[in-house]
């Protein structure tokens, strides 16, 4: 993922030479590699499970490959993901940097707003969005109101484009974001003096200390894009993904061999990433000091900034919950004046929303300790494991979700105990959780560990602080920001997943989204949209509580 | 700062230590309730038994929305505890074959024949007794006895009602490869209860003229949505002009929106194909621990009350006791679904879905 807005970084004199930085690395120590090698081996079952499938059934990945049923797909996935990772590394980067690097109005409101895009299953959020912008839709109506008859319909390459950037774009947000909060101001600051505009200081000063905060962003956009089947299927665009799902019954050999082309791309996609990164050379900062940022006035260019924010949260929030809510207030309108009632009740929405409320937080808690050990060999130490399990930690993510239920239904079964005791509970369903999503943890995790600057840990440890004391006082504040984002998006992620959700929770434990899934099968469109808004509304209430009000409260 | 940074770090542990010791409270004392909802109280016509320490356990591509009630009235009048896994047919089906004989499932329902064929080619399916079996007709269960039909939809044409007119209905689906329908028909092409319609479309007028018909509906613009419900919707709001779907989406549509949905099923001729019962579908597992009450809920679903339920409350066909179907919906035609031998069809699906795939109508 060589996006564009990254490759200035490359020419910046700042930008030591990479080799001197791996060299002055320390040998990792054992149990952190061991840990991080325990890991990876768990995070590897679902491709295993799918390697296995592909060797045992008669399906032939290399055969389909060469074959032009595969090779337009695969096509359109790559085009669709290239798009899209360069729009919301664009995006997402703007974004970050006008709410938390300038003197825009209302940073603290969009603080909480930007990242909730990522709360709308795409099943979802791309019906909404047809319901609200395509012909005969909300905006229509409204447009007709001041006379503009609108014909404009979202489908194919462009509909699935917008919208997976719409939706996608907090990954970059929300790690660059974190990234800038933990970066002195003093280098901008000096910039400024020197007499530098603010466009250039962003891209001599902000952009080079942000870029792998920005590449393993749309890194994780680039993969979603490729396993999304959602917004592609409702906006009618024929991807890989998309041939694996109309095969999965019909012809399940081809669907497996399709789903392991899938990874092989993604593994491609990851190592690509990790070399093109090295290449750029990040350049560590100096010295962080968060209590002391910069702020740069907009000035004249206060009206477009606000227009992009304002813009982008009217398209991926707005938008879509228009529809949701007029799909949610006729339906409780219609139950008030004696029309159709409901068909649920408050019950109905208070269990699954603490279930769904619960298993996210414990699943994102898992998943950023799951990752710290990777993190820590990949930003700190010599290792050869670090990046082997960085890569399978990322590449997992690629995984369409049913082959991820599937591979934990396949190992629990391979052994008695497992298929007696763990089967069906909670403890294999945050698993599947922390599998599916542990890569969003990943890049945040990796650049808050790196940002720890390693004259600190030794002058800890000459001053004879122990290693836990080490982590506690010095890591601790400097990592939380970076890995409170990173457990956000699995937050955000979980919370809306379903196709795991539906096969591996136990029996009675329903979640929002397993009950939106189920109102929308049977154009329950009214209960699906209530349903939907409390989704959201939650979703941005633990935003904030533990991400946003928490990142500020370390400003 | 180290001092604020060691006092959160403590108290996010207490916060999920809490949330935790609350979850396993509240899932310690959400069980044994059996209060029974409006909707299953209408269903049950005697006296709740009490628990016979017998369970069944369901994998239900029926949603819950249309099934919980009859559920829930079961139990109640059975005595038998049940367990629901929700989801969707096909992704139930493929989960059925992936844990194989392991599979925890007692009675698999299917909102379609097609995941029904998976499972009986992966010889997962037991055989239903004939007691059951008698329930229905025999074109509306398997001639093997592997699975039993107990409620039907039909396929017809949704239309707008601003943008087709009367005169403009066609009588067939053979009708709408013509000029006049050019670019205005939905096709749900990779949804089960289309390829399972197609699948039925091979059968009785062969391969080629069923190719044909795809291979021209494309030609003639037809535009492809992912589902029956998207149709329904797309048509009430006048983004597409008509689509094949099942009848029934049109009503939770229009009690949803009301008046704003302009849009109204069409039926097509009788005898033609577009005019089809698809069938939902029972089966027991081969491998089910308690045939008995496995036979018991598939009896109950195809009892009178719950034939009732099903054709009053989510507008279905009834497909036993004698249960005539509610008035508002298109009458029967001799077509139905289960008139063709899906266990001669052999590679049906597979090949089904090839067709459908190398028409082009995904790309469109």
């Amino acid at each position: 993922m060589e996006s564009s807005p990254a490759n200035p970084a490359r020419g910046t004199a700042a930008a030591g030479p990479p080799d001197r930085r791996v060299e002055g690395r320390k040998q990792a120590p054992l149990p952190l590699t061991a840990a991080a090698f325990i890991v990876g081996v768990l995070f590897a079952f679902p491709a295993l499970y799918l390697t296995w499938r592909n060797v045992t059934s008669d399906s032939d990945p290399l055969g389909l490959l060469t074959s032009s049923r595969t090779l337009e797909p695969l096509r359109r996935s790559v085009v669709l993901a290239v798009l899209v990772s360069a729009s919301t590394a664009v995006l997402g980067t703007a974004l970050a940097w006008l709410t938390a690097r300038t003197d825009l109005p209302g940073r603290r409101i969009w603080r909480v707003l930007l990242p909730l895009p990522l709360a709308y299953p795409t099943f979802v959020g791309a019906a909404a969005f047809i319901r609200t912008l395509n012909p005969g839709g909300l905006a229509n109506d409204l447009l007709q109101v001041v006379g503009i008859d609108h014909t404009f319909e979202l489908r194919g390459l462009f509909g699935a484009w917008l919208v997976l950037t719409l939706f996608t774009y907090p990954y970059v947000y929300l790690p660059v974001a974190a990234r800038l909060r933990s970066l002195p101001g003093s280098l901008e600051e000096s910039a400024r003096l020197l007499g530098d505009s603010g466009f250039s200081t962003f891209r001599r000063i902000v952009l080079p200390q942000t870029a792998s905060a920005i590449t393993s962003g749309a890194l994780l956009v680039c993969l979603y894009t490729i396993s999304d089947f959602g917004a592609v299927q409702l906006m009618r665009y024929d991807t890989l993904t998309r041939a694996i799902w109309t095969t999965r019954l019909a012809d399940q050999p081809t669907s497996f061999a399709l789903s392991a082309i899938l990874l092989v791309l993604a593994v491609v996609v990851v190592a690509g990433e990790r070399i093109g990164s090295r290449r750029l050379g990040e350049r560590r900062p100096a010295r962080t000091n968060p209590s002391r940022s910069f702020t740069t006035p907009l000035n004249r260019w206060r009206l477009p900034g606000l227009a992009l924010v304002g813009g982008t949260i009217g398209l991926a929030l707005v938008a879509p919950a228009a529809a949701l809510a007029d799909w949610g207030i006729s339906g409780l309108i219609r139950n008030a004046t004696g029309g159709r009632s409901l068909a649920i009740n408050a019950s109905d929405v208070v269990g699954p929303a603490w279930n769904t409320v619960w298993v996210s937080v414990v699943a994102a808690c898992v998943a950023v300790v799951a990752v710290l050990p990777t993190a820590m060999l990949l930003a700190r130490y010599r290792s050869r494991v670090g990046p082997i399990t960085g890569n399978v930690i990322i590449s997992t993510f690629a995984m369409p979700g049913l082959i991820v239920a599937l591979a934990m239904f396949f190992w629990t079964l391979r052994n008695n105990w497992a298929a007696e005791h763990l089967r069906g509970t909670l403890f294999v369903l945050v698993f599947a959780y922390v599998v599916r999503f542990g890569a969003q943890a990943l890049g945040a995790a990796q650049i808050a560990v790196a940002a720890v600057p390693d004259r600190l840990h030794d002058s800890a440890r000459v001053l004879g602080a122990g290693s836990f004391r080490r982590l506690a006082t010095v890591d601790a504040p400097l990592v939380t920001p970076g890995l409170l984002a990173g457990g956000g998006l699995v937050l955000l992620s979980t919370m809306k997943e379903l196709p795991i959700t539906l096969l591996v929770a136990p029996f009675d434990f329903p979640t929002l989204t397993t009950k939106i899934f189920q109102s929308f099968e049977d154009a329950f469109v009214a209960e699906a949209g209530l349903l939907a808004m409390v989704l959201v509304v939650l979703s941005g209430a633990l935003t904030w509580l533990l991400v946003v009000r928490r990142a500020d409260h370390l400003d | 700062m180290t001092k604020i940074e060691d006092s959160s770090l403590r108290r996010i542990t207490a916060t999920v230590l809490a949330i935790a010791m609350a979850a396993s409270f509240t899932t310690a004392c959400s069980s044994d309730k059996r209060e029974l909802s409006e909707k299953a109280a209408a269903i049950v016509t005697g006296e709740c038994r009490d628990e016979r320490n017998q369970t069944v356990t369901i994998y239900s591509g029926r949603t819950e929305y249309l099934i919980r009630p009859i559920i829930e009235a079961f139990a109640c009048e059975t005595g038998i505890d049940v367990r629901v896994r929700w989801g969707n047919s096909t992704d139930l089906a493929i989960l059925i074959g992936e844990e194989g004989t392991a599979t925890e499932a007692d009675v698999f329902l299917s909102r379609s024949p097609g995941p029904v064929g998976f499972l009986e080619s992966r010889g997962l399916l037991g055989t239903i007794d004939d007691e059951v079996l008698s329930l229905v007709d025999p074109q509306n269960r398997a001639s093997s006895g592997s699975w039993i039909g107990f409620s039907g939809r039909k396929r017809v044409l949704v239309r707008n009602l601003d943008l087709v007119s009367d005169s403009e209905l066609p009588e067939s689906v053979f009708d709408l490869t013509e000029d006049r329908y050019r670019g205005r028909v939905g096709l749900p092409a990779t949804n089960g209860s289309f390829e399972d319609w197609f699948t039925v479309f091979r059968d009785t007028h062969g391969d080629e003229v069923a190719t044909q018909w795809l291979r021209d509906m494309v030609a003639n613009d037809a535009e492809y949505y992912p589902n029956n419900r998207a149709i329904v919707e797309a048509a009430g709001r006048g983004e597409i002009d008509m689509g094949l779907v099942n009848h029934y989406y049109q009503y939770q549509e229009a009690a949803a929106a009301g008046d704003a949905h302009r849009a109204e099923n069409h039926d097509f001729g009788p005898n033609d194909i577009g005019s089809l019962l698809i069938i939902t579908a029972a089966t027991i597992l081969g491998t089910t621990k308690d045939r008995g009450a496995a036979h018991e809920l598939l009896a109950y679903l195809l009892s009178p009350q719950a034939q009732l339920y099903f054709t009053n409350q989510t507008f279905e066909y009834p497909l036993g006791a004698g249960i005539t179907p509610n008035s508002i919906l298109p009458a029967l035609t001799a077509l139905e679904i289960g008139s063709v031998d899906f266990d001669s069809l052999g590679g049906g699906f597979e090949e089904t879905e090839r067709i459908i795939r190398e028409s082009g109508i995904l790309t469109g």
